[in-house]
């Protein structure tokens, strides 16, 4: 019994979703009728109604007592959590104890991280990010709300089995040979190739990578391109997962698993695998932004009618990633599937997208504005810790110039900038005072509208994609490089290394996690729980147990570390368990312990997917170390309880030794 | 925002109880609706705009999900919330207190009320809502003030520190509280001393309960008391009143299930009710009903209850077995023998050693002490310690269960009171033979509350069969009976008594005449203990908590709280939360960069433990050399002192 929603301060729903047993529920007990026809609607007005009351009540203990709802629960353990960002409230309800609290907040984080990626700045806007979010279409809505719910399905489902999406960081294979191959293919012949090509339209390929299910096989970033972060990564993989989701009980049977040393037989590449076919429906869901946009009146209308056909698998993906120079960045993703669970990713710059930090630039600024003028300081001190306030007024005004001659709509922009100028700046205005707060948030609501314009709505709109047959001959070349490890990589991806190779080193150790936080990858051994395959930990229950105890073991972690615990042990039951975090220096000198900070509860949750709460640390640790490179790594063990400790000990020592040595795969 | 500095600060406490059916028109004002509200210097807007929208909220989560809230929680603070029959409660406190102590002192709180004023809207019809407040002030003020931030962490009771104080007289508290229960209209009682339990029979939840009465007529001293007195006699120093409480049926079962030490009596002397009939004849000719009744609710409503003890606790940790099972050879053990007609040696003498009896070294085997002059100083006061431990442990039990015997065997007796006291201050006098490791109260308190504690055990870990915290919110049967009081000075005599007891002369007198004595004697005891000063706390800090008693050892002290100490009581909080949540969990050793805490638990106990000092340089990184795995092995050996027996 599972809900969540998005609601907006004014209590309409911006988005929700819920499972058939929440739904099923709500409607026995409040008996909606569901009318031919017209079912959803009347469900949505339902859901609206019920939860009314909560979320008027969070704007009043907002206002009056400048405190907020987290959570809720009750006698039978049915589960609220609360969150407010900005002007959205996003509520998660869960009644089927298959959540924790700090399960639910971390799905609120998700769906906002997924808003972020899909919208990019938009999100900044209230009222900008309600439009984009409901959609004033029913066809639309129903679309772009289906595309979002798959998404956290999606989610939900990876982080229910897949212990990357546990620990919130990247698994690679490990094959070195081939991942080093992997990546100088990348390098020399597939990226090189498409940024040279006349068709690719303006774009350039910054990054490209290849899965194999959710792990990562290859990397490959162009030398001018900005990292690509751990929770941009993840939150990708979450949008490939759901545009060509991998079967969890995949039917590979042992048999074909076993004959692998002949699997052209098997696994000839057909054009159009049957995969995909499944797949074609979701590939209509991607228009998310095509929407009318009646009360901000930006004159989208003209391109509306461009694309109302349907999207051919060609149009890439709009995505908002973390760049040096603007922390959502416009980047399309073109995902080609090479065979069903193998996938290259190409993420392109596109052209304009510079225009991104320049508007960023200056929203930055009227945020900061914002916060000053609402903390009371005036005049001079508002304006403390920007450039000068006459050289930004002239820059902009530039940009303002620039703009309107690009063929988007600027009108509005250009009266909210008259209207802050006439107040701010003129004699008869009120100067930087509180009374600016509304200009100063009108101006933020066009700037983000003027970046919707520019990539939101054109990229739906226009045509703006490598070329098909560029995308075509990409994915031949990359079938063609790895046509021979194909199956290899398949069986390779479930097993990616397992426990049998440890047994006889480190006897009683059940499973283990290391983590490098640093670089946001991770290697664990496969937990194979509805593989028919006989995995070491035994089939069905026995495996099931022990992947529900490592479960328990990251969130019992998790929430020792929130508070400060970099060391925990636990002996509890028939298991002992133990979880390390510590820094290293580049070439693997341990470094002192440090103080970590405990968070208060409603922070965000700890993790690299939503919030990179380990880049935080990383930073905050490396204050005390300026001069070299700090590394941080973490450890989860799981161990028989009949080992004595000291054993145990001197496995965890052992492992993190050994560990630490595939990590140093080197990545271009 | 600025409006409410009061309810944000989210270090005060706040409190309500909020009736919504006075709200449900349009027109209904909400301060209506509010019974009670602490602080109560909030202004009534504010008091109307959290009762409004907590209430309001509360009702529409538990409309969605058809169940009443229990937790609400906010970014500063939060709130336990109980709702019942258009009632809400809702108590807030910090965000570091776990959810789990929050929740139970809220229900602690209601059962409180609920305990001296009857079911909630009943007791609003008959008294005043001021005077209500007034009470509900006292409640709360009893289960927050003062107690430090381990006690909230564990809701526990307070308890006398036990390391000042002559474990014979902690014998002899629990023996006054036996003597009055040879009435039978007696059910169970506690003896206090200046707000702390000495000794208690009840299980942990009504001693609580009983406890605030203490208090609050130990702050009003003489005054004539709100909640309906009925008798008072007696000078300043010395107060009987009694009190019209209400029981919920389960607790009243619990106490009227014969304890253990009648048990045992019963299992010495065959047939098992003969005894308390002929002293029924005696004392109270007139209540042949109270009496059949009680016996047969002894039969009917207890028959799963065994005698066997708890899992060894550490202050149990000798087994108590053979007093819970009939065992006719006892009497005959030479022991056995020896100390009756020690008794009645005794009996002989005058009460004079009474008062050269000071606290004095306790070291001396029993042995010894019989062979020696009573009032002789020990001369030899460490010798022996370890050796004869056990050896004078089980003397001592011996020695209890003569008297039980005793008593049993002599009610006949005309002079019964005195004899008691006799006997009580024999006991005393003989306080050399104990060490003052707690062993013997220990085997006192765990004889008195085996019982419970087998209760609490099978709740504690049949959670279907969990009596709910929120019986007394639930369970509309509350059944009148009387608290009976006498206070000595700070020494005061908590008896929870069959209501028949009030219209029962003789049956007061009995009581009055078996414990009068002993209690002042009783009391000047413990007045004239030096309140020595605890001595340097070593270099650890630890917490001991015992579930099924429901107590707190600790060396923190509730003021000066170190760094050491913020941090200890920290990684408690999360331990124990986490404990409560995971019955599995059994160790675990937490760490942050200044201090490591190992805790560890059983079925009755939990023990806490942190070792003080600059911590080595360590990276974090594992590292079987690293001291905090250590832990565990330090806090076995530091904490045998405490009497903490770790496995």
């Amino acid at each position: 019994m599972k809900c969540l929603l998005v609601a907006n301060e004014s209590a309409e729903v911006l988005f929700y979703w819920t499972d058939s047993e929440f739904e099923q529920r709500l409607q026995e007990q409040y008996g909606v009728s569901q009318e031919e026809g017209e079912g959803l609607p009347a469900f949505e007005d339902s859901i609206n109604t019920l939860f009314a009351p909560i979320i008027i009540s969070c704007s009043t203990m907002v206002d009056r007592l400048g405190d907020n709802y987290t959570s809720f629960s009750t006698e039978n353990n049915h589960i609220y959590v609360l969150h407010q960002f900005d002007e959205c409230l996003y509520i998660a309800v869960n009644g089927d104890g298959e959540e924790t609290e700090e399960d639910l907040k971390r799905k609120i984080y998700v769906m906002k991280k997924l808003t972020e990626i899909l919208f990019g700045m938009v999100t900044l806007s209230g009222p900008l990010l309600r439009k984009e979010l409901r959609p004033q279409d029913t066809e639309q809505r129903n679309r772009l709300w289906k595309k979002l719910r798959s998404l956290l399905e999606t989610y939900s489902r990876l982080r229910e089995n897949d212990q990357s999406f546990l620990v919130e960081a990247v698994e690679r294979l490990i094959h070195p040979t081939l991942c080093e191959q992997c990546i100088e293919f990348l390098e020399r012949r597939l990226v090189q190739q498409i940024n040279s090509s006349m068709d690719r339209a303006g774009e350039e390929v910054l990054h490209a990578f290849i899965l194999v299910h959710t792990k990562q096989l290859a990397f490959y970033s162009s030398r001018n391109a900005s990292n690509l972060n751990p929770s941009d990564l993840l939150a990708l993989i979450i949008l490939v997962q759901d545009l060509y989701p991998s079967k969890i009980d995949l039917d590979d049977t042992p048999e074909e698993l076993e004959n692998s040393t002949v699997p052209d037989v098997f696994y000839t590449p057909e054009p159009s695998p049957p995969e995909r076919e499944s797949v074609t429906p979701r590939k209509d869901s991607p228009p998310v932004f095509q929407f009318v946009d009646p009360d901000i009146q930006m004159a989208e209308d003209s391109l509306q009618t461009l694309e109302v056909s349907t999207p051919d698998p060609s149009s890439p993906s709009r995505v908002f990633l973390e760049a040096k120079e603007c922390p959502m960045m416009p980047h399309s993703m073109y995902c080609l599937s090479l065979w069903p669970g193998i996938t290259l990713v190409l993420l392109t710059k596109i052209p304009n997208s510079h225009m991104a930090v320049s508007v960023y630039y200056f929203l930055e600024a009227f945020v900061k504005l914002e916060k000053r003028l609402g903390e009371g300081h005036e005049g001079a001190s508002a304006m403390r810790g920007q450039s000068s306030v006459q050289e930004q007024r002239s820059k902009l005004e530039k940009f303002i110039k620039a703009w309107s001659s690009m063929e988007i709509q600027t009108l509005q922009l250009q009266n909210a900038w008259t209207d802050f100028k006439n107040k701010a700046f003129s004699r008869s205005g009120t100067g930087f005072t509180r009374d600016l707060l509304p200009s100063c948030r009108n101006m933020k609501t066009q700037l983000c509208g003027v970046y919707r314009q520019f990539f939101a709505a054109e990229c739906m709109g226009s045509s703006q994609r490598l070329a098909p047959h560029l995308q075509e001959r990409a994915l031949n070349m990359v079938q063609e490089k790895l046509m021979d490890w194909k199956d290899f990589l398949l069986v390779k991806s479930k097993r990616n290394i397992t426990m049998v190779s440890y047994l006889e080193e480190f006897p009683g150790l059940i499973h283990f996690i290391y983590v490098d936080r640093s670089s946001g990858q991770m290697i664990a051994p496969s937990l194979n729980v509805t593989d028919r395959t006989v995995s070491e930990l035994g089939k069905g229950p026995l495996a099931d147990f022990i992947k529900k105890k490592v479960w328990s073991l990251v969130a019992t972690a998790r929430r020792y570390l929130h508070k400060g615990y970099a060391t925990v042990t636990l002996r509890d039951g028939d298991y002992f368990y133990c979880y390390f975090l510590w820094f290293e220096n580049e070439t693997g000198y341990k470094l002192e312990v440090t103080d970590i900070p405990s968070c208060p509860d409603d922070t965000a949750p700890i993790g690299m997917l939503t919030f990179d709460y380990y880049r935080k640390l990383l930073r905050y640790y490396s204050k005390k170390h300026q001069n070299e490179v700090v590394k941080c790594y973490e450890l989860l063990t799981v161990h028989l309880g009949v080992i004595p400790n000291e054993y145990i000990l001197q496995h965890c020592s052992q492992l993190a030794r050994k560990l630490w040595e595939p990590t140093r795969i080197p990545l271009l | 925002m600025a409006e409410s500095a009061v309810l944000a600060d989210s270090r005060r406490c706040c409190f309500f109880l909020y009736d919504s059916s006075k709200v449900q028109e349009e027109g209904d004002l909400t301060r209506d609706g509010i019974y009670y509200f602490y602080p109560e210097d909030t202004p009534i807007d504010q008091q109307e705009l959290l009762c409004g929208q907590l209430a309001g909220v509360c009702r529409c989560v538990s409309e969605l999900s058809s169940s009443p809230v229990r937790l609400l929680r906010l970014r500063k603070s939060k709130y336990a919330v109980r709702m019942k029959d258009n009632f809400l409660w809702a108590l807030s406190c910090s965000v570091e207190i776990p959810d789990v102590s929050i929740c139970d002192v809220l229900d602690q709180l209601i059962a409180l009320f609920c305990f001296y004023n009857g079911p909630v809207r009943q007791s609003y019809q008959l008294y005043s809502q001021e005077e209500l407040a007034l009470r509900w002030a006292r409640y709360l003020h009893h289960l927050q003030g003062g107690s430090t931030e381990l006690h909230s962490i564990f809701s526990c009771l307070r308890t006398i520190d036990s390391t000042n104080i002559d474990p014979l007289l902690l014998l002899k508290a629990a023996l006054i509280l036996q003597a009055c229960q040879r009435c039978p209209l007696v059910l169970a009682g506690c003896i206090l001393y200046r707000g702390r339990v000495m000794s208690t029979q009840m299980p942990p939840a009504l001693t609580v309960k009983v406890m605030v009465y203490e208090t609050q007529t130990y702050s009003q001293d003489n005054r004539v008391s709100v909640n309906g007195l009925s008798s008072s006699v007696g000078s300043a120093a010395s107060v009987t009143v009694t009190t019209q409480v209400y029981l919920t049926p389960s607790e009243l079962n619990m106490i009227r299930s014969p304890p253990v030490e009648r048990a045992c009596r019963s299992h010495c002397n065959p047939p098992p009710c003969q005894p308390r009939k002929s002293r029924l004849s005696r004392t109270l000719s007139d209540t042949p009903t109270s009496d059949t009744d009680s016996s047969s609710l002894d039969a009917l409503q207890c028959p799963p209850v065994s005698y066997q003890t708890m899992p060894s606790s550490p202050r149990s940790s000798l087994s108590d077995e053979p007093y819970f099972s009939p065992s006719p050879s006892r009497g005959n053990t030479p022991l056995h023998s020896n100390l009756l007609n020690q008794s009645e040696y005794f009996n002989s003498e005058s009460h004079d050693h009474q008062t050269a009896l000071k606290e004095q070294s306790l070291t001396e085997s029993l042995n010894r002490k019989q062979d020696t002059d009573t009032n002789s100083e020990s001369e030899s006061k460490s010798e022996g310690l370890n050796s004869d431990q056990d050896v004078q442990s089980e003397e001592i039990k011996a020695l209890t269960n003569g008297f039980q015997e005793l008593n049993s065997h002599e009610n006949h007796a005309s002079d019964n009171d005195e004899q008691i006291q006799s006997t009580a201050d024999k006991l005393e006098s003989d306080s050399h033979v104990t060490s003052k490791n707690g062993k013997l109260r220990g085997e006192m308190e765990a004889r008195t509350m085996s019982k419970q504690a087998d209760r609490r055990h099978q709740d504690k870990y049949k959670p279907t069969s969990r009596l709910s915290p929120n019986e007394t919110t639930e369970d509309p049967s509350l059944l009148p009976s009387i608290l009976y009081q006498h206070r000595v000075r700070g020494l005061v005599l908590a008896l929870l008594v069959e209501p028949e007891f009030n219209t029962d002369p003789a049956a007061r007198e009995e009581v009055q005449h078996s414990s009068l004595a002993s209690l002042n004697g009783l009391e000047a005891h413990l007045r004239n203990t030096s309140q020595g000063t605890p001595g340097p706390p070593g270099p650890y800090t630890f917490a001991h908590y015992d579930c099924i008693q429901n107590t707190l050892t600790t060396n923190v002290c509730g003021r000066s709280v170190g760094p050491q100490d913020r941090a200890f009581l920290r990684a408690t909080a999360l331990l124990h939360s986490h404990f409560s949540h995971l019955d599995t969990l059994q160790e675990a050793i937490v760490r942050n960069s200044g201090s490591a805490v190992y805790a560890t638990r059983s079925t009755a106990q939990e023990t806490y433990f942190l070792q003080q000092g600059t911590p080595v340089r360590n990276s974090g990184s594992p590292d079987p050399q690293d001291s905090a795995f250590s832990l565990p092995r330090k806090a076995r050996q530091r904490l045998l002192k405490h009497g903490v027996n770790l496995p």
